[in-house]
């Protein structure tokens, strides 16, 4: 029918002037290229994710809200220094323990009193759980939490600890990798008591020497 | 003028208005479904229940809801009056377009050229919308929609006297008795030519620079909102029920197929719906056409094919006669 | 007065006071839809008169394409909304158009008048209309056609001298400098 890919020359008289058909033949299978496939697409079954009637398939890492296990959390603050939002509460007391063995000196403890995330703030980064020593924090792949008032997209400990249930396992480790730190200090051997001669003596000054440093 | 007379023009009236009001939505449902699914979409799934069939209903709802915005530096009158101008000719044209012998609101004795005749009016109406909105978008599509309307008028008008030559008449129920099978590969090149004029009057793509929205906003219709935009839409799928249905009497042969005698008017629906959803593939599958290339399709393809076709019906003609 | 009067001096009104409103308006897009609605209304004139066909061409050719064409002309033009007083005609011009009008009015009446009788429908027929035009009529019906092809050849003509000499550029300056100039905005 027409040319599309042709550059059309600036002037319309130099175009009348010679015949302006050089690419006949590649215009008309690409129309019907067109026809056929639209034609195709009609036939083949619909990509469309019926999202409110059936849930999505989410990948097993993706960032739906980050879920606290309040178990873990020593209130270190941590993760609210890391947070490039602060948008991360916390408040937490000390509580003081009773010594166990006469004589012995009492210990204290953080205890949490509030956790809070604004996600009206949070922009997902995921360094908050990155931070975390003690693994309290999680990604959870739930997402539907949207709230009609941005201020109650600020959540407590309580509901932050609901969301546990949905963080899904890690992934298995790859077949030759290093095993995971926690088996590895389950399984190690139990500490003896600590003796002076169990450590060998660190020379207090040593002459330099090239290979020392290795 | 009995009263039994007076009653039947009351019918057929509102006959049409009703068809009027039904067919084009039931185009535009078409076009949601079948352009969805050739994008590999699904489309609306929710208005009304059952696969989103009231979709174009709530639309409609929304359109009249809306805010009926004139612009300041408008022309006012011309402005408001321009969607009745675009919207009233294709209700005129439906009357007299027949689904089968009987079933045919007013039976014109020319009515080929009277679809002709009424469709051409419908342009005034974007031309009318382009220039009273006063805004340079909404005349840069109006200039677009006059040129092109000019130049795709001819080979429409050319394609169409072939066929009325063909059949020696210029009604559109002895065009479509006239009609024969044969008809079908010796009217070929006049049947592409209206096929393609026709969607190009229509404005639709692959001819829709007039309203190229990622050029010119909305060409014409750029300031209109609410009710008024939703004539203009109206009018565009009325467009297309009376170009299908004037496709299929002109060169289908209507209602022609087993058992024209009682489901003649479901024959010509049939063939007309097919039509229509060639229309709406064809918006799907290609894309738009430039300025120049539109105008080099309409003058340097369309009408010397279009007088061919005349010439060789002609010749037959008078051969034969 | 029959009913088939009442309809051809309705549509005969309209189609003179549309005229009127043509010729008057300020607005020269206005003008040019009053021109459709004029003309429309000549349409209906022959319809009343039992010219179906003509009544059909008279839309299709001229409210589908001469005003279309019109228009288009306008809108290349700086077509202002609302009236502008540096387009407009002077008070002179217009009393002496208007004594022009009403003469050549009273001119035409007089001849017209005269001959008028109550409105006799028959219905011509499409074969009788061509046998009528292209039997009797044939020789001045193929002069026009011939007249036409001539100015359509001219103005090809006129357009093709401004293209050849000099190049493109030359082309678009001069056109534009041209549009400038007829703007009236030399600043």
């Amino acid at each position: 029918m027409s040319e599309p890919t042709k550059p059309q020359p600036a002037n319309p008289a130099s175009s009348n002037a010679r015949p302006a058909r050089r690419s006949s033949g590649g215009a008309v299978p690409g129309i019907l290229k067109g026809l056929a496939t639209t034609a195709r697409t009609l036939a083949r079954p619909t990509h469309t994710a019926e999202y409110p009637d059936v849930s999505p398939h989410l990948p097993p890492r993706s960032r739906g809200v980050i879920a606290l296990l309040e178990e873990n959390c020593t209130s270190c603050m941590l993760c609210a220094r890391e947070c490039p939002d602060w948008c991360i509460y916390i408040d937490s007391h000390k509580e003081t323990i009773p010594a166990t063995t006469p004589g012995g000196r009492d210990r204290q403890r953080n205890v949490l009193d509030r956790f809070a995330i604004d996600f009206s703030l949070c922009m997902y980064c995921g360094i908050c759980i990155e931070v975390c020593p003690f693994d309290a924090l999680h990604w959870s792949p739930e997402f539907e939490y949207s709230e009609l008032d941005i201020r109650d997209l600020l959540h407590e400990k309580d509901r932050l600890g609901q969301w546990m249930p949905t963080v899904p396992p890690p992934p298995a480790l790859d077949e030759h990798a290093a095993e995971p730190a926690e088996v590895a200090a389950v399984n190690k051997p139990p500490r003896t008591a600590r003796t002076p001669t169990a450590r060998p003596a660190r020379p207090t000054r040593v002459t330099p020497a090239p290979e020392g440093e290795a | 003028m009995t009263g039994a007379d007076a009653l039947e023009v009351v019918v057929r009236a509102v006959a049409v208005l009703a068809a009027f009001l039904v067919l084009p939505l039931l185009v535009g449902q078409t076009e949601h479904k079948v352009m969805a699914h050739m994008q590999g979409r699904l489309g609306p799934m929710y208005a009304g229940g059952f696969h989103g069939w009231a979709q174009l209903v709530a639309d409609g709802v929304k359109f009249v809801q809306k805010e009926d915005i004139t612009p300041a530096a408008a022309d006012k009158g011309v402005f408001r009056f321009a969607p009745a101008v675009a919207l009233v000719p294709y209700l005129v044209a439906m009357a007299v377009i027949p689904l089968s012998p009987d079933v045919v609101a007013a039976d014109a004795p020319a009515g080929a050229v009277f679809v002709l005749a009424v469709t051409a009016v419908g342009i005034l109406g974007t031309l009318m919308a382009g220039w009273a909105s006063a805004n340079k978008y909404s005349l840069l599509g109006a200039m677009r929609a006059a040129a092109q309307l000019l130049s795709y008028e001819l080979p429409m008008v050319l394609a169409v006297a072939s066929v009325c030559l063909a059949a020696g008449t210029l009604s559109l129920t002895g065009i479509a008795h006239a009609w024969s099978p044969w008809w079908l590969l010796w009217q070929l090149p006049g049947a592409v030519v209206f096929l393609v004029s026709a969607v190009a009057e229509l404005q639709r793509p692959p001819f829709d620079m007039p309203v190229a929205d990622s050029e010119i906003v909305f060409g014409a219709y750029t300031e209109y909102t609410g009710l008024r935009f939703a004539f203009f839409l109206l009018s565009e799928y009325a467009g297309i029920v009376v170009m299908s249905l004037l496709f299929t009497v002109l060169y289908l042969g209507g209602w022609q197929g087993p058992l024209s005698d009682q489901l003649g008017w479901l024959w010509t629906v049939l063939k007309g719906f097919c039509i229509a959803v060639v229309v709406i593939w064809l918006r799907v599958a290609w894309p738009r056409l430039r300025e120049d290339q539109l105008q080099r399709l309409a003058w340097l393809v369309l009408v010397p094919l279009a007088l061919a076709q005349l010439a060789l019906t002609g010749v037959w003609v008078v051969l034969t006669a | 007065m029959t009913g088939l009067d009442l309809a051809f001096a309705a549509v005969g009104v309209v189609a003179a006071a549309s005229g009127l409103l043509a010729v008057t308006t300020r607005h020269v897009v206005h003008a040019a839809l009053w021109l459709v609605v004029c003309l429309g209304s000549v349409a209906g004139c022959y319809l009343v008169l039992g010219a179906e066909l003509v009544a059909l061409v008279q839309v299709l050719v001229y409210v589908g394409a001469v005003v279309v064409l019109v228009l288009f002309a306008l809108m290349l033009t700086r077509a202002p909304i609302g009236p502008r007083a540096e387009i407009s005609t002077s008070r002179l011009h217009r009393a002496l158009a208007a004594v022009l009008g009403a003469g050549v009015t009273v001119l035409l009446a007089s001849v017209l008048l005269p001959l008028a009788h109550p409105v006799d429908r028959h219905e011509t027929d499409t074969t009788v209309l061509s046998r009528e035009l292209f039997g009797t009529w044939v020789w001045p019906f193929e002069v026009l056609s011939l007249l036409l092809l001539a100015a359509l050849v001219a103005a090809l003509a006129v357009s093709r001298v401004g293209a050849r000499s000099g190049d493109v550029r030359d082309g678009a300056a001069r056109a534009e400098a041209e549009l400038r100039t007829a703007r009236g905005d030399a600043s």
